[in-house]
């Protein structure tokens, strides 16, 4: 898609809330929509309390749609691995195993099922059995609309973009492969540049 | 060096209140002139190398870096939005930080936010209760005062002068370089006294391009002035020299002592006399004082851990908890003799409370350096500082006093750039290109000295030790914020002089409290109605009591204070021992 004909996301979304009956919710809803509602749904795998910090956050389909998402986001290429080289999926599935934040737990597990909707919606198939191209597509629509806060599916989007860039900047692939980070290592002499200027003084 | 028990019957010739830089300063100079001292701590002793773990990489760390799951740091937003920021809303979180405590590497220096509450206006007090202090995390940026700023009110009308001169601190400033060590360049400027300076560091390309733009504009950016030993120091068997290992970008501390903190620089040395006993665990709740002479007697504290109540009795008491601490303190310190609280008949304690704004500034781009192969540009101990320039020769038309600026630039460990928009291959390569282009600094401004910024006793709200909590009544005012005004102006244009792209011009302006040098809470001077301590920091009211730390300050200069609250509290040292000595005190 152009970028000088970029989707209205806002129309196009009912559009592919219609595809699911299962999934309607106040949680679809733009948020001053589930903010009236008052009720927030309940997480489908575990409750408040209940969770233990070693039962995994993911299912295995989701954890590799969470490894598609990520590799999509930031791709190997000629220079070095991407996401899931990093296991930057393994990093993001620990960090919401961990975190106290339920919000976050809940916008993880809707956002994923969101993603497959939309790919339907745009591509006619899940995620992960799209092609790169059509990963992008359905990646586009949201990164272009990622002001759009109200909405959960953006809020999941900067949320995937926020701790894959994380994950993968602070993996070995990201710091030495990737970057070529050169610090963090004992030197006799710091060597930056000549300063051709005259003293001052 | 192990916790030495109290002896209780004895009195010690001086107690200190406080193990940062002050405290550390005041245990130093006195066990070197011969007295018995008692440091007490109100935080522990931790095992500081395995906190800080300088060149831990991220991926070997278990959260990455990030604080753990059960622990938060407080928001901008947060402070913003939320009186007071530990209110309700936070129950999940077990422990609650300041903003500084944000990485794994501080958690357990930066004081639980809800153990340790304030009330009143919003500040984002910074808190370091721990054998050392702010010092094992602090930013390292080492100035010197002069009389731009001790003889400030002479030169503007504004506040007051301060009752001593750069002539009568500069030998102090010496003392301090010699024995801590200090990297930097000399500079010869009138306002920016230079110090004794070990080897520096080289700036890197970026940073040159920005010293030669705003050259021209007749303003002068140096090597950042750093309390880090670049040669190491002979006298210092704790601490060694600076290996450039660039963990000084993290927020965290140096966990092999190249950069000054209290305890291997002051405070080992110190005990190493065989004159200092160190308490830790020790919450000064009262200064004592005796109720025939009404001079200081010792202190109470209560044992942070086991709750129980201690009084220890010394010739001489030396506040140095730190300038808001120490304010507490001295208004809990009520007795009939002295009604609203100790070394306060002028009422000005937790009065003229004072600091630096900060928020504005600049992030740029140097062009010749997008695409260029990775640089080491963070192996070192800072980037640069650009001085004041404001109020020097001519008078501002909208505001008095200064501000400078420090930043830096290159390639960090953490990509900058990496929140840039979009996705994808792109992102990638754009990321990778851009890394070591990015130059920013941020300015810190002098916040006006006035009487009504102040801090009180809240009548209800205690801490976990049943202490009454502080309470704020501090804004900054018109001036600190037509400076920020003029901030984000100056920094823009001078990027532009060096011919950067501008990436993002920051104009707003942080939480008061932000820049962690809070300042002036019990000025010196020479009037005993109108300032708490003489010149060296020798309670007016109180003889034998003296506040050695940020809060004599009698305004907040516009450069970073923790090397003039050593080279002050080294020379109020010199004249408490020799004081004491002639049976003065």
């Amino acid at each position: 898609m152009s970028t000088d004909e970029s989707i209205n996301l806002k129309q196009d979304r009912r559009q592919w809330l219609k595809t699911s009956a299962t999934v309607l919710g106040a949680s679809l809803l733009p948020l001053p929509a589930a903010a009236q509602t008052g009720t927030a749904p309940a997480a489908p795998q575990a409750k408040p309390g209940e969770t233990k910090s070693t039962a995994r956050f993911f299912t295995p389909a989701q954890h590799t749609l969470v490894e598609e998402l990520s590799e999509t986001i930031i791709p190997a290429d000629s220079h070095s691995g991407g996401a899931k080289a990093a296991k930057v999926a393994d990093y993001i599935e620990q960090v919401l195993r961990e975190t106290t934040d339920d919000n976050q737990k809940t916008l993880w597990r809707e956002g994923l099922r969101l993603i497959d909707l939309m790919s339907q919606h745009y591509n006619g198939k899940s995620f992960v059995d799209s092609s790169s191209e059509e990963r992008i597509a359905v990646l586009t629509v949201l990164s272009d609309n990622d002001h759009m806060t109200d909405l959960p599916e953006v809020r999941f989007f900067r949320d995937l973009k926020g701790l894959t860039v994380r994950g993968y900047y602070t993996s070995r692939i990201g710091i030495h492969d990737e970057l070529e980070y050169k610090g963090n290592r004992m030197l006799t002499e710091f060597v930056g540049c000549d300063d051709p200027t005259p003293k001052s003084r | 060096m192990a916790d030495q028990e109290i002896n209780l019957t004895k009195t010690y010739d001086a107690v200190v209140i406080g193990s940062g830089a002050a405290g550390g300063m005041a245990a130093h100079v006195l066990t070197s002139r011969g007295l018995k001292v008692l440091m007490l701590e109100a935080g522990k002793k931790l095992p500081i190398e395995k906190e800080l773990r300088s060149m831990q990489w991220p991926y070997d760390n278990p959260t990455r870096g990030a604080l753990p799951p059960d622990r938060h740091s407080l928001t901008f937003n947060e402070y913003t939005i939320r009186r007071p920021p530990y209110g309700p809303g936070f129950e999940k979180s077990k422990h609650l930080h300041s903003y500084v405590g944000s990485t794994d590497y501080v958690k357990n220096i930066v004081v639980d936010e809800r153990e340790n509450p304030f009330t009143g206006t919003n500040y984002a007090w910074v808190r370091a209760r721990c054998l050392g202090g702010k010092t094992n995390i602090w930013g390292r940026l080492a100035l010197r005062l002069s009389d731009y700023d001790f003889k400030a009110k002479s030169r503007d009308g504004y506040g007051e002068d301060w009752p001593i001169s750069y002539s009568d601190l500069a030998p102090y400033y010496d003392k301090v370089d010699l024995y801590l060590g200090i990297t930097g360049v000399k500079e010869n400027l009138p306002y920016l006294p230079d110090s004794i300076f070990q080897r520096p560091t080289k700036l890197n390309c970026a940073e040159v391009t920005l010293k030669q733009g705003v050259q021209k504009m007749g303003r002068v950016l140096t090597q950042y002035r750093a309390g880090v030993t670049t040669d190491g120091l002979k006298h210092n068997q704790y601490r060694s020299r600076c290996f450039g290992r660039g963990a000084c970008e993290r927020k965290g501390g140096c966990d092999i002592h190249a950069a000054f903190d209290s305890p291997t620089g002051l405070i080992y040395p110190a005990a190493d006399t065989g004159n200092l006993t160190l308490r830790t665990n020790a919450v000064v709740r009262e200064v004592t004082v005796d109720p025939q002479t009404g001079k200081a007697s010792g202190v109470h504290f209560i044992d942070s851990e086991t709750m129980k109540d201690y009084t220890v009795r010394a010739k001489v008491v030396i506040v140095a908890a730190s300038t808001l601490e120490s304010a507490r303190l001295l208004l809990l310190s009520k007795s009939r003799q002295h009604p609203n609280g100790l070394a306060n008949s002028s009422g000005h304690v937790g009065h003229n409370f004072c600091e630096h704004i900060m928020g504005p500034g600049v992030t740029g781009q140097a062009k010749d350096l997008v695409g260029k192969p990775s640089t080491l540009d963070d192996g070192r101990p800072g980037g640069f500082y650009l001085t004041r320039f404001h109020n020097l020769t001519e008078k501002h038309p909208k505001f008095i006093r200064g501000y400078g600026f420090e930043g830096g630039s290159g390639a960090r460990m953490f990509p900058e750039g990496a929140d840039r928009h979009g996705f994808g291959a792109s992102f990638k390569e754009e990321v990778r290109k851009n890394q070591g282009s990015y130059v920013s600094m941020g300015a810190f401004g002098e916040v006006l000295a006035r009487y009504e910024n102040y801090v009180d006793l809240d009548p209800v709200v205690k801490d976990k030790w049943g202490i009454p909590a502080l309470r704020f009544h501090y804004k900054f005012g018109d001036n600190e914020h037509r400076m920020a005004e003029d901030m984000k102006e100056t920094a823009q244009e001078m990027f532009e002089a060096a011919g950067f792209n501008i990436v993002h011009v920051n104009s707003r302006i942080l939480t008061e409290g932000w820049s962690i040098h809070e300042l002036g809470t019990a000025r010196m001077g020479s009037d005993p109605k109108t300032s708490v301590l003489n010149q060296f920091q020798q309670s007016h009211d109180v003889k034998n009591l003296f506040v050695v730390d940020g809060s004599a300050f009698v305004n907040a200069s516009c450069q970073n204070p923790t090397w003039t609250i050593m080279a002050l509290c080294w020379r109020s040292c010199d004249y408490l021992a020799d004081e004491l000595g002639k049976g003065n005190l």
